[in-house]
């Protein structure tokens, strides 16, 4: 098996646990700046796999695009919870929450 | 004058497009928010025409309209652009009474992201390339997350935050997904997968596993709608989700009748949305029948909607694409008339619901015949989806697609009989407050227009032979 081939393995395999890794993060992160840095780790995964894959540039391009997007609405919504809870730990925004919700009262 | 009517028909997609994002643009430098409205309610009106009129060429006429740059047109984009357009321009509608209910500073915003989102989800649905589906069901998504972030509660954020999040990783699964699909067919076109020789058979498939499941997670389906709750519950910008629940499944749709053209990638394709379609049309039934929030309870009863649609999907025929678009349709009126129904009260309890039947006979027709048509009761769009879905199964051998529409219609009767026996069958109580701002008028047009399309039901015949030549279409059948 040639260097380029074991190169381009590696790459994939790096992309897949980037993209995976970094999904985990957004979902299941203790913090809301963790789950936006999963975010950015799963889609510069995606970048990494797709240039692996020998994806043209104008789709490298909107890939960049794409995580610049969510990079930017992730940060200021993340301004935004600080300002409105006080903080971003999501264990204790998602408390606050349920005790915002009113529970149904009895008809 | 002619002349410039039938370039404007001839180029109907990209004015469709055109309509929506510059309607957000105009709507969005405008600080008005009275006259960011009116600009949006145009803009949606011009692009339902517009997209009508694609729908229509392509889908009965037969016209010769399958390219356009960027664009590219199929059965199933064909026959949902119309749909997720008139979603757009009726929740439009329903904004208006919400609308003070904003900071002023955000009115402007409300309307330009609803148009966007819109114009997002509909260039998906007609983009010709992969990598054009995945940029644009993004951008779509951000522009609805970026609403549902909108409303003065902070609850909604922390939704708007679920969605980024689900969304951000879903757009990374669906880039790698669409390299993936390019690797393996040598195209990077939508329909590449159809024309070309697929020289890598399980990198197609994984790769198209990783762009439906995203888009999936996108339409609410269960296990992965773990953002569903938090943003309907908290968020006033509930029939934005809608637009985007019913663009994600379109797309799911369009690309799995692409898939089901390209013999190696298909069954693996259909497993995908067998499974998540099963295990959505039993998670969504089981939490809304314990839901005690009606917009979460729409939420999970269309996690339950949503499963049907993934196996009329995943039969991969002509008759049960047709089920899936008719489906779609149902599934799309029934959550916007629960939905926009729901707005009358401006608490989204079960309690709120008490007696409004009687104080808000229009919302509570509405709330009635969306809950029918979710349980699939006769003379209602939702039975004949459903009908159509037990037809196709039963035609392919998949018996137990029945037991799955069975289930989700029994759960329906449960949670929506609850409805309609509060709405009509009990007092007003306290926490029954209605909306008493003037612009609630402007909701009437939006909850006769749900109903008057549930009650297609009753005359299914132009709506049928639509699905079934758009779903033959998909497929390359032909009409």
């Amino acid at each position: 098996m040639s260097a380029g081939l074991i190169a381009h393995g590696l790459l994939l395999a790096a992309s897949l646990v980037l993209v995976f890794g970094g999904a985990a993060t957004a979902f299941a992160g203790a913090n809301a700046l963790k789950r936006i840095g999963g975010v950015i780790a799963s889609l510069t995964g995606a970048l990494v796999g797709l240039a692996a894959l020998g994806a043209g540039s104008s789709v490298l391009i909107a890939a960049v695009a794409i995580a610049f997007a969510y990079c930017a609405v992730g940060v200021s919504l993340l301004v935004r919870l600080q300002e409105s809870y006080g903080g971003i730990e999501t264990p204790a925004i998602d408390c606050v929450d349920l005790v915002d919700e009113p529970a149904e009262p009895r008809a | 004058m002619m002349a410039a009517l039938e370039f404007l028909r001839l180029q109907a997609p990209i004015v469709t497009l055109a309509l929506l994002f510059g309607g957000a643009a105009l709507a969005l430098v405008i600080p008005h928010g009275r006259v960011s409205w009116t600009i949006g309610i145009v803009s949606a009106l011009a692009a339902l025409i517009a997209s009508t009129q694609l729908s229509w060429a392509f889908i009965v006429s037969g016209d010769a309209m399958a390219a356009y740059g960027f664009l590219a047109l199929d059965g199933a984009g064909a026959f949902a652009a119309p749909l997720v357009a008139v979603l757009a321009f009726l929740a439009l509608l329903a904004e208006a009474p919400t609308l003070a209910d904003r900071p002023e500073r955000a009115q402007p915003y409300a309307i330009a992201l609803h148009l966007a989102g819109a114009g997002a989800w509909i260039g998906a649905l007609l983009a010709r390339d992969l990598i054009g589906v995945v940029v644009c069901a993004s951008a779509g998504w951000l522009a609805i997350a970026g609403l549902t972030a909108l409303p003065a509660q902070r609850g909604a954020i922390n939704g708007a935050l679920r969605m980024t999040m689900a969304g951000g990783a879903g757009a990374a699964f669906m880039l790698l997904g669409a390299g993936m699909i390019g690797y393996a067919t040598g195209s990077g076109d939508v329909s590449g997968a159809t024309n070309a020789l697929i020289g890598a058979p399980m990198t197609a498939t994984l790769g198209f596993v990783f762009i439906l499941a995203p888009l999936m997670l996108m339409a609410g389906a269960a296990p992965l709608h773990a953002w569903t709750g938090p943003a309907y519950g908290r968020s006033d910008a509930v029939l934005g989700l809608s637009i985007a629940s019913v663009g994600a499944v379109a797309v799911i749709a369009r690309l799995s009748a692409v898939a089901a053209t390209a013999p190696a990638v298909a069954e693996g394709v259909s497993i995908a949305l067998v499974c998540v379609g099963v295990a959505s049309v039993l998670i969504g039934s089981v939490q809304a029948v314990g839901a005690v929030n009606v917009r979460r309870l729409v939420a999970y009863a269309s996690a339950a909607q949503v499963g049907c649609i993934l196996l009329a999907v995943a039969l991969e025929s002509p008759a049960g694409l047709a089920a899936a678009l008719v489906q779609l349709v149902a599934f799309g009126a029934g959550a916007f008339a629960l939905l926009a129904g729901m707005l009358a009260s401006k608490d989204s309890t079960l309690a709120a619901l008490d007696g409004m039947g009687r104080r808000a006979p229009i919302a509570g027709v509405a709330i009635t015949i969306g809950a029918l048509s979710f349980m699939g009761a006769p003379l209602t769009l939702g039975f004949l989806g459903r009908w159509r879905l037990i037809e196709a199964g039963v035609g392919a051998g998949w018996w137990w697609a029945t037991g799955a529409a069975v289930i989700t219609s029994l759960a329906a009767v449960f949670y929506g009989g609850r409805l309609i026996e509060r709405l009509y069958f009990r007092r007003v109580t306290e926490t029954s407050v209605f909306d008493a701002d003037p612009w609630r008028f402007a909701r009437v047009p939006v909850l006769a227009a749900a109903v008057l399309v549930i009650a297609c039901g009753l005359s299914p015949g132009w709506l049928l032979d639509l699905a079934a030549r758009a779903a033959a279409l998909a497929l390359g059948i032909g009409a």
